[in-house]
């Protein structure tokens, strides 16, 4: 009977899941025009060795690392502020629609919120450059020079997970030992000690979890690409994830799944990783 | 009097950081009742002037198909996506809970964990494959079925099968009842409320999909309100003002959903996400 309540699950799993994951490592040893045929042709490791030679994949790598790298502090660290904030005793009244501002974003549907930001960020009629030459401040780039289109894409992702990322912070401080804070306030601790004492200690796991969960999300960046730069200007903002998209829009299937494959292989190393240096440095 | 100016402190910084998140959504709402010329001279405005609605009227047809049938496909593939998820994940989880160590089952556990993990972006394009190769391409069934399963939501079931006593379950079976018996008397009484949850998360999660409804569809036919958006936002010489029109519309049903059930949404995206 288990067997039965489990079959829709595992079909759906097979079908759906390692079905197109085999699919998309099969086709990766295929030569592209072959691949969808009933006789495909097999090349090897040659779709690997294009990509791993070619220039352009080797500076969306990059990026995306960059990218990344700056995108998971900024969104721990900031989500973490956030948190402290709208946990602040002070705020009693309205802290439900604090919260609710900030998660708003997270289950919005983000080609809408993302083309209405995209706009904000717009030279003629949005409304950041024009608050800036308002303020007599320099006007902002936006989408239209490699370095700002790169800051733009991580704004807009940020205003978009952040909020989530903070609600889960949120969650862990009311699970924590409040007796070790009380203590240390009879001790004399001012907030801010306690806060890097006894607060920050104790959410470690936390931050731990939160940060993998980042790095997977942000090391798979791609709808912001699609929706707002297009991978522009002059390939600044092309990552991993966009790349194969060209690929695979060009019908070089092979290569698309070879750096599909790659970049599977990326996140899987860097989570796992992340997540045995989180584990060894618990149990110090 | 310095907690006074504290607290005042504090609630001035919320409010600047709930506008700076909320701020979007005003000015698509503002911007998708002024005129575009209105927008050029000044972007910045809290309210419109005037109550312009032909960026609405101007949504009569996109890419061909009615603005109608792009909503009726969002909520028909949003809704039976939803309720064949949660029955699949919610069986499914239920199963492992039950016996994890029966064979087999530690490879669907796997299977799924591995299938999470994959860059989903990158999983539509084999995805496309797969449902060439089963013939499901453009159709609405397929859509239906690759983006049923919302892995939140099988987190949330798991959490909650973890939280019921085992001993409930074992009486049950020592009184003679059958798997099925268990299941429709004793369990799904009791998940009723994780049951809605995780509709309304797998609801919200579905309506904003886009991208793998979009590669598995042969044309706007079996395109959402997302799609429309993303087809409008490409076209060449755009309305603007139609684009934040649509993206209010795409976006206000969810918004509204949301804000009547945020304590069961956010509730159950912690549950669910913080363990997974």
């Amino acid at each position: 009977m288990l067997y039965l309540f489990m079959a829709p699950f595992a079909i759906s799993t097979a079908l759906f899941g390692i079905w197109p994951i085999a699919e998309s490592i099969r086709v990766a040893f295929t030569e592209s025009y072959s691949a969808l045929s009933s006789d495909p042709r097999y090349v090897g490791f040659d779709n690997f060795r294009a990509v791993l030679s070619a220039r352009a994949f080797h500076d969306s790598l990059w990026r995306t690392l960059l990218y990344t790298a700056l995108a998971v502090p900024i969104n721990v660290v900031s989500a973490l502020g956030l948190a402290l904030l709208l946990s602040h005793p002070v705020l009693k009244h309205g802290r439900t629609a604090f919260k609710l501002a900030i998660f708003v974003p997270a289950i919005c549907p983000e080609t809408a919120s993302y083309i209405v930001l995209k706009s904000m960020f717009n030279q003629n009629y949005g409304v950041v450059n024009h608050a800036l030459l308002g303020l007599g401040l320099p006007a902002f780039g936006g989408l239209t020079t490699p370095g700002s289109a790169f800051a733009t894409l991580l704004a807009i992702e940020t205003w978009n997970h952040v909020g989530l990322y903070a609600l889960i912070f949120l969650t862990n401080f009311q699970l924590l030992d409040k007796s070790i804070e009380e203590a240390a306030a009879i001790d004399g601790a001012s907030r801010w000690q306690s806060l890097v004492n006894v607060v920050i200690p104790q959410l470690r796991p936390a931050i731990a979890v939160t940060s993998i969960y980042a790095l997977i999300e942000f090391l798979k960046t791609f709808s912001v690409i699609y929706i707002v730069s297009r991978g522009g200007p002059n390939f600044s903002t092309s990552f991993v994830s966009h790349l194969a998209w060209m690929k695979f829009s060009s019908a070089q299937y092979g290569e698309a799944t070879a750096i599909a494959t790659i970049l599977f292989v990326v996140v899987f190393v860097a989570s796992g990783g992340a997540y045995l240096y989180a584990r060894r440095s618990d149990h110090r | 009097m310095k907690p006074r100016i504290t607290a005042c402190l504090v609630y001035c910084l919320a409010c600047a950081i709930a506008l700076a998140f909320l701020y979007p959504f005003i000015w698509m709402v503002t911007s998708s009742f002024r005129t575009q010329e209105a927008i050029l001279s000044t972007p910045l405005r809290l309210w419109p002037e005037t109550f312009d609605l032909s960026g609405f009227e101007a949504l009569g047809r996109i890419g061909g198909v009615p603005l109608r049938d792009y909503a009726v496909n969002s909520i028909v593939i949003t809704g039976l996506a939803t309720a064949l998820g949660v029955c699949i994940t919610g069986l499914g989880a239920y199963a492992l809970h039950r016996n994890p160590r029966l064979p087999l089952f530690s490879i669907i556990r796997y299977g799924f964990l591995i299938k999470v993990m994959y860059p989903n972006m990158l999983l539509v394009i084999p995805l496309y494959f797969v449902a060439h190769k089963l013939g499901l391409l453009g159709t609405m069934l397929g859509i239906v079925l690759v983006i049923s399963t919302v892995p939140l939501v099988f987190f949330l079931f798991v959490e909650f099968f973890r939280s019921i006593p085992v001993e409930m379950i074992e009486a049950a079976r020592i009184d003679g009842a059958s798997e099925w018996q268990i299941l429709m008397r004793i369990i799904l009484p009791l998940a009723r409320p994780v049951v809605l949850t995780g509709i309304l998360i797998s609801f919200l999660l579905t309506w904003k999909q886009w991208f793998p409804i979009m590669v598995l569809s042969i044309g706007p036919e079996t395109h959402t309100l997302p799609i429309a958006l993303v087809s409008l936002n490409s076209e060449f010489g755009v309305n603007f003002q139609a684009i934040m029109a649509l993206a209010a519309l795409t976006v206000l049903p969810v918004l509204l959903l949301f804000l009547l059930t945020q304590w069961r949404v956010m509730d159950g995206f912690m549950v669910g996400g913080v363990k997974g």
